[in-house]
Formats: C-alpha cells, structure tokens, sequence
C-alpha cells in the first residue's frame, strides 16, 4: 500500500534522529514531559509535510519543525515567557565580534560541572541557547543553524558569537572570586 | 597588541566555516600568529568542554512506538508495523554483531600471532581486520560528517573529530561503534584509493601526546592522544602516507 510506503520511508529517514529531536525540546522546553509532546506533534507534522521534503540534511528539516512545534506549544500554553526577543537595536555584529575575550576560555570552563553548565544554560536566553546546542552539540553549520533558526546568516553568526560571550559572562557572574585569569 | 584577526577568525576555523583553499590559508595564519593560536586553542577547549559536559537528554524509551502509533489512521495493525521497523534497525544490527563476533572468533584463532605490541595497537589492529572480514564496516554509513558526528556523540561519552576530506583523498566512508582492548569507543572510517582506514576513537584523560608511528601483522598504526581522547589510526596504506592522513585528520576542528 501507498500510505505503507510513506510511512516506512518517513520512519527509517525520521526515527534516526529522535534523540537530537527530543534533545532540543529538551532544552528548549526545560522539561521531558513538554518536550515529549512537543517532539510528538513534531514528528506528527513532519509527517504531514513529509512530501515537502525535498532532498538534503533530513535532520535539519526535522530540527527547525521542532522548533516551530515549540514556538506554537509556547504560544498554546500561554505559558508567558518571553521568548526570542528581536536582536538589540543597533548593535553591529562586528562590534560583537570585536569583542575578544581577555581569560582563555579553556581555563574558565575547565573547572565546571555538568550540572551548572546546565544551570546556566538554562539561565541563557533561549535564542543563544539554540544556537549554541545546534552548533556544539548536533555540530551543524552557520548556514544550518541559520535555516533552522529562520534568520539571516550573518545574524545567526554574530548570535552564536554572542551567546558564547553571554555564558562566559554568566559564568564569570557566578565566580567572581574565581577569576579565570591567572590560574 | 592582539591580533585584529583573533576575535573572529579562529571562531570560523573552529567551527568549520572555511572550505579550501580559505581554510587552508586561515590555517597558515593560525600557524604564524601566537594571538590567533591561543585563540583557536581556547575555542576547541570550550567547544570540547561543552560537548563532553552539556547533558544530552535522549529520548525516553516508549516514545517512538508512541509516535509509530500516532502516526496515520489509515494504517495496517501496529504489531505489523513494529515487525517491520525492528527488521530494519534491531535486525539489521544484530545479524551484524554475529557476523563480526564469528569474524573476530576466525581471525583470532587463524591469523594473529601471539605477543601484543602495546595493547591498544593490537586491540586496534584487531578491530581493523574485524571491520574488513566481517565486512561491518559502518553503522553509520555516509560520507556526511554531519550525520556521523551526532551519531557517534548521542552514543558515546567522546566526540572525535569527524571531517569528509575528500578535497584530499580521504572522503570520509562513516563511522561505527566498537571495542578497543577493552575501551568503548567510536571507529571512523575513511578511504584513500582502495585502502581502508580505521580511526579508532576512546576516552583517555591524559595530556596530549605527539603521534607515534609502529608497524605489526602487516598494518601501519599511527596514535596520539588529543583533548583526553585517545586515537588509533590504523590501515595498509604506506606509513608516510598514514602519518600525514593522522595529522589531517587530528585537528584542527576537533
């Protein structure tokens, strides 16, 4: 049958990618029962669309459905969180990128644990939290990020440039008796 | 005064945004500039930080079924569905297990010699001809570092270096869970002409080494340990040839 087809070619090409799936949720929602439902309802409509897939990376398409899956659950729940706020007004990328760290970063985060990395990324903004997980951990290109986040390339660069300076900063909030440098 | 190139251009190195020839010229500055070093060196240390650190939250058990089920209404019965899906994944992997453990039993007792060199270069070379003869090269099999690097961090507690460099001459083949003398960890595969290379990967807190070059049983193995990971590459290809795949293939995205 037809529809037998289209399911198992939708699930041998999706159910690969449900840990990265569930991952992001995960830390988009900040708890594993919302992330269930919002990977669910992913996976669902990614069904739905399966046939608007056309070629290339499956789990960047599938990633920025999470994604959007995410944003409507938030929207559903009226949870009143603010997210994604728009990029500060006149603040040039290459200001951001000019901003080099004066502690070598393998010293400041070389001491810290698994669990108040977590902590502070949670504490991040969700938008830099996106970025830094997409890239860091599912080790995608700027030009992926940039399609799942739905933003211009340039601007997906200078906030993942940002987001590793804000959880430096946080970082550094946390231990200031710690100064990185010097160590 | 810092280099003015130090804020950003490691960033994009690390991150892997230059293609040849942009990444090679970057790399050549990087090589020159102790401001652009130090920075790259930070990078792949926070970058590698985060990847070993950051909790990976894998899916809970029962939600693929869950989501197999909710799929379309106008479906067959589910128990037909399931036995068709494990026959994919479940199925397919496990027929590869036996083949590769009646492979290991047959090459073990028939070809290798006794006295090991240094357990982790014969745990490799072992791996190696057990990749080849039970012909279970990759779990993973795809030439886009990618879909093999998640693959291989989701089921790991390393995150090796996985790049496609067929720009040159190895165009990555993909990549596989394994067993090296008694460490877990991951096997990238990669080929030059008809040669196979195997790139083990396993966790080793240590300090970084050099790379150290031996030849046994026929097979040249280059390793060194990088970034508490410990690296085996190991194939037939000539050993100058092998040498310089390894530093390729050691960094600098790690």
């Amino acid at each position: 049958m037809a529809h037998d087809d289209r399911k198992r070619r939708f699930e041998l090409l999706a159910l690969p990618h449900l840990d990265a799936a569930f991952n992001l949720a995960r830390w988009l929602a900040g708890n594993s029962a919302d992330a269930e439902d919002v990977v669910q309802d992913a996976y669902l409509r990614a069904y739905r669309y399966f046939d608007s897939f056309h070629g290339g990376e499956f789990r960047v398409w599938l990633l920025s459905i999470v994604r959007n899956c995410f944003l409507d659950w938030v929207k559903d729940n009226r949870s009143g969180r603010l997210l994604f706020q728009p990029e500060p007004a006149g603040e040039a990328d290459d200001m951001l990128w000019s901003e080099r760290p004066r502690d070598p970063e393998s010293l400041l985060l070389d001491s810290i644990d698994s669990q108040t990395l977590e902590q502070l990324m949670l504490r991040l903004p969700i938008e830099y939290r996106e970025v830094l997980l997409l890239r860091e951990v599912e080790d995608l290109s700027y030009k992926e990020i940039a399609v799942i986040v739905n933003t211009p390339l340039g601007t997906t660069m200078s906030r993942l440039a940002r987001a590793r300076l804000a959880l430096r900063k946080l970082w550094l909030d946390a231990h200031p008796s710690e100064p990185a440098h010097g160590l | 005064m810092a280099c003015d190139r130090s804020a950003t251009l490691p960033a994009l190195l690390a991150d892997g945004a230059f293609r040849q020839p942009r990444r090679f010229l970057a790399e050549r500055h990087v090589g020159r500039c102790p401001d652009c070093a130090m920075a790259l060196d930070e990078r792949h240390a926070a970058k590698t930080m985060l990847r070993t650190k950051l909790p990976f939250h894998r899916a809970p058990p029962g939600l693929a079924a869950r989501i197999g089920a909710a799929l379309p209404r106008e479906t067959p019965p589910v128990v037909a569905r399931r036995r068709g899906l494990s026959q994919t994944f479940a199925g397919g992997l496990a027929s590869g297990t036996i083949g590769a453990l009646a492979g290991v039993a047959a090459t073990l007792l028939a070809v290798l010699p006794l006295g090991a060199p240094d357990a982790a270069v014969q745990g490799a070379i072992d791996s190696h001809i057990r990749s080849l003869m039970a012909d279970h090269l990759t779990d993973v099999a795809t030439s886009d570092q990618h879909t093999v690097k998640p693959w291989l961090s989701a089921r790991l507690d390393v995150s090796p270096p996985v790049r496609d460099m067929a720009d040159l001459g190895f165009p990555l083949v993909g990549g596989r869970l394994d067993y090296v003398a008694g460490h877990k960890g991951a096997a990238v595969v990669y080929r030059h002409a008809k040669h196979v290379i195997n790139v083990f990967a396993w966790a080793a807190p240590g300090s970084d080494t050099g790379f150290a070059e031996r030849a046994h049983q026929g097979f040249n193995v280059v390793s060194w340990r990088r970034g508490g990971i410990a690296y085996c590459a190991v194939s037939d290809l000539e050993p100058d040839q092998l040498a310089a795949f390894a530093r390729l293939a050691s960094g600098p995205a790690s």
